[in-house]
């Protein structure tokens, strides 16, 4: 463990490795060296992309993005201890304007988790090849899940305002 | 005589076919350690079906409906129940040709309704019937040759002059290749791929609803009186009970204890089959093909030889 | 079956066979599909009271919604809902259909159901036990024989109101409207 983080520390620079608890490894590292740092990982063997996340950090205006790297068992007697490992790599972007660089072609499955964060996040990912709706049907005026969305405004606006049946029968008699 | 045993027939192979469908829901679910419905349930689900608005998909979604329920009527013509039939003439090979017509009309009323599960179903019911077709027809061809004579009541009526009650052993190895495949005839677990509800959704019946349901579950009950009633009339003998009626032989007493022998012996056979259906899952459609031509039909054609060298 | 019962049937068959043989299509979203298996099965075994779940709306005569209905999931209850021949009926199963439940503030989960197809019964709880479908089942029998669970007859109604709430949600609907033009407006 404390030799992967020597490792680490050795060959990037402005780099920040938390060993929180048994085989996982916290990364944090500036938005720039992020492909070049996911390269390297999958050469070193991890080579399975399990997640990428975001999390909006609102008073530091701020998204912080999550990459979380596993390694493929390749046999349960030649159990590696980089196998037992994961790598979670964090980076912040700005909220304004906020833009970052595809990793689909480190790891192609990153392209549906990328297209979920465009769609929830707003996040524009550069070089992706479609940044179609996958899941939400609606407009929204700020994406769903950052955090200066008004989830209740939203609903009572929306929803709320669609008529009971009652209330569509009472107004038809009204104006007959 | 016969304009009775014309309405009576059809009428007996409803109700005990709509009773034995109850009954098999009933066994499965003790099997299953379950309390089960009531044995009525399946008649109430026919009425309820009549009581509802049924959607048409056309004029051929309509007529193919009732063609496979005529077709199945057409059949329990043919079939001896007991000492009571109408067609003598014929036999088991016009038996082969009719029973595919209650197939082929509800494959014509799927296919009208334009489903695509309806037409996964339709597929695989012909490819069932082709892995079936082939040890149906060496186990039959046996069984021709066995009595020399292609029709049925005759098939029963030596059964009975023979004194034995239970066929002869020639056919015995025919016998159970028929109960092998027997399954596959009504189109029930573990050769449940036409209608397989998880896969693609009941597949040829996906869109019948209201009456078109309703003539269905009647369709069904009359198949599945018709393949039981057939490894009746072929193997165990009809009405014939070790000689037991050969007293009150031509009385109307006679002819309904011969209906009651008949319907017990069918009991029987439907019982030990539901132990086989309730326990075991669904072949998917190359394994059930595979083993339909495996087995049953290496069984059958043994039986075969077995018969020509006896005669 | 008693005296009364065998009159009843006898009076109007097609309604007492609706009562005791429910063919169920389950809708189930979230939590309501762990719920609906045990009550299906061995455990509290629906069979007994005539109830099977079948797999196409043409075959059914309940529609049984459990869990949150999303807008994107009312699409496809909308559409399995007036595929369902007459007579038909509808138990919302759990909070989230009657008022949103714990997704009331939800950005995408719509709060109230009722407003866009009728429903006969409300089994309230987040989530229900299996025995609540039976008693839900039960209090449908009583509205049956009182000729109270009149939902799809409403439903023939009121269709041009259902109809408005639809379209005020989705905008443009990909499918034409169930009942004739005139019947609208």
């Amino acid at each position: 463990m404390n030799e992967l983080k020597k490792k680490f520390e050795s060959i990037f620079n402005n780099i920040t490795v938390n060993v929180v608890e048994d085989n996982r490894i916290v990364v944090n590292i500036k938005k720039d060296e992020v492909l070049t740092f996911l390269s390297y990982l999958k050469n070193l063997g991890y080579e399975h992309l399990s997640l990428v996340s975001c999390v909006d950090w609102i008073n530091k205006s701020e998204f912080e993005l999550i990459y979380i790297l596993s390694s493929y068992m390749a046999k349960d007697e030649e159990y590696q201890e980089k196998e037992k490992t994961k790598i979670i790599v964090k980076t912040r972007i700005p909220r304004k304007e906020a833009r970052f660089i595809t990793v689909i072609n480190v790891f192609e499955n990153a392209e549906p988790y990328e297209r979920e964060l465009h769609e929830m996040f707003g996040i524009y990912f550069e070089g992706h090849p479609r940044l179609t709706p996958l899941l939400l049907e609606r407009d929204y005026e700020i994406p769903p899940f950052r955090k200066d969305f008004d989830m209740q405004n939203y609903v009572d606006n929306t929803y709320g305002k669609i008529p009971s049946i009652k209330e569509r029968k009472k107004e038809q008699n009204e104006r007959t | 005589m016969n304009i009775i045993a014309l309405f009576i027939s059809p009428l007996i192979a409803i109700i005990i076919g709509m009773f034995f469908l109850g009954l098999s829901r009933k066994i499965s679910a003790r099997i299953h350690w379950r309390y089960g419905p009531p044995i009525y349930q399946p008649v109430i689900d026919v009425i309820r079906s009549f009581s509802q608005m049924s959607i048409s998909h056309g004029r051929f979604f309509d007529f193919g409906i009732i063609f496979s329920l005529v077709g199945s009527l057409v059949l329990i013509l043919f079939l001896p129940i007991g000492k009571l039939y109408v067609l003598t003439s014929g036999g088991l090979i016009a038996f082969l040709y009719l029973m595919l017509l209650s197939p082929f009309g509800i494959a014509l009323s799927g296919g009208a309704s334009a489903n695509p599960n309806s037409s996964i179903g339709i597929s695989r019911k012909f490819l069932l019937s082709l892995a079936y077709e082939v040890p149906l027809l060496l186990v039959l061809i046996a069984v021709m040759t066995h009595y020399n004579t292609i029709s049925l009541v005759d098939i029963v009526k030596i059964q009975a002059s023979s004194g034995w009650a239970f066929g002869s052993w020639a056919l015995v190895l025919p016998g159970i290749a028929y109960f092998l495949i027997l399954p596959a005839i009504l189109g029930v677990r573990p050769f449940e791929v036409v209608k397989a509800p998880q896969e693609i959704s009941s597949g040829p019946i996906a869109e019948f609803g209201g009456k078109h349901l309703a003539f269905y579950t009647l369709q069904n009950a009359l198949h599945m009186f018709v393949g039981l009633g057939l490894f009746v009339d072929i193997f165990l003998g009809g009405w014939t009970l070790f000689g037991l009626l050969d007293p009150i032989s031509g009385t109307v007493w006679g002819i309904i204890l011969g209906i009651i022998i008949f319907l017990i012996k069918m009991l029987i056979v439907l019982i030990i089959g539901l132990f086989i259906n309730a326990v075991y899952p669904r072949f998917r459609i190359e394994q059930a093909m595979k083993y339909l031509w495996k087995w049953p039909t290496l069984i059958a054609f043994i039986g075969l030889i077995i018969v020509m060298l006896i005669n | 079956m008693d005296r009364n019962q065998i009159s009843k049937w006898l009076k109007n068959p097609g309604k007492m066979a609706n009562k005791y043989s429910f063919h169920v299509v389950y809708f189930c979203t979230g939590c309501g599909v762990i719920e609906i298996p045990p009550s299906i099965t061995t455990r509290w075994d629906a069979e007994r009271f005539g109830i099977i779940p079948v797999a196409s709306p043409r075959q059914a005569n309940l529609f049984l919604i459990a869990g949150y209905v999303s807008t994107k999931t009312l699409k496809a209850i909308i559409r399995t809902y007036e595929q369902m021949p007459e007579p038909k009926y509808t138990i919302a199963f759990g909070s989230c259909p009657i008022n949103g439940g714990m997704y009331y503030d939800s950005y995408n989960t719509i709060t109230s159901l009722d407003k866009y197809i009728p429903i006969d019964g409300y089994i309230a709880g987040c989530m229900p036990r299996p025995e609540a479908v039976f008693v839900g089942v039960t209090h449908l029998w009583k509205l049956i024989d009182m000729d109270k669970a009149d939902g799809y007859k409403r439903y023939r109604e009121d269709y041009k109101h259902y109809r408005a709430n639809q379209e005020q949600l989705f905008g443009d609907m990909d499918w034409p409207p169930l009942f004739s033009k005139e019947n609208i407006k």
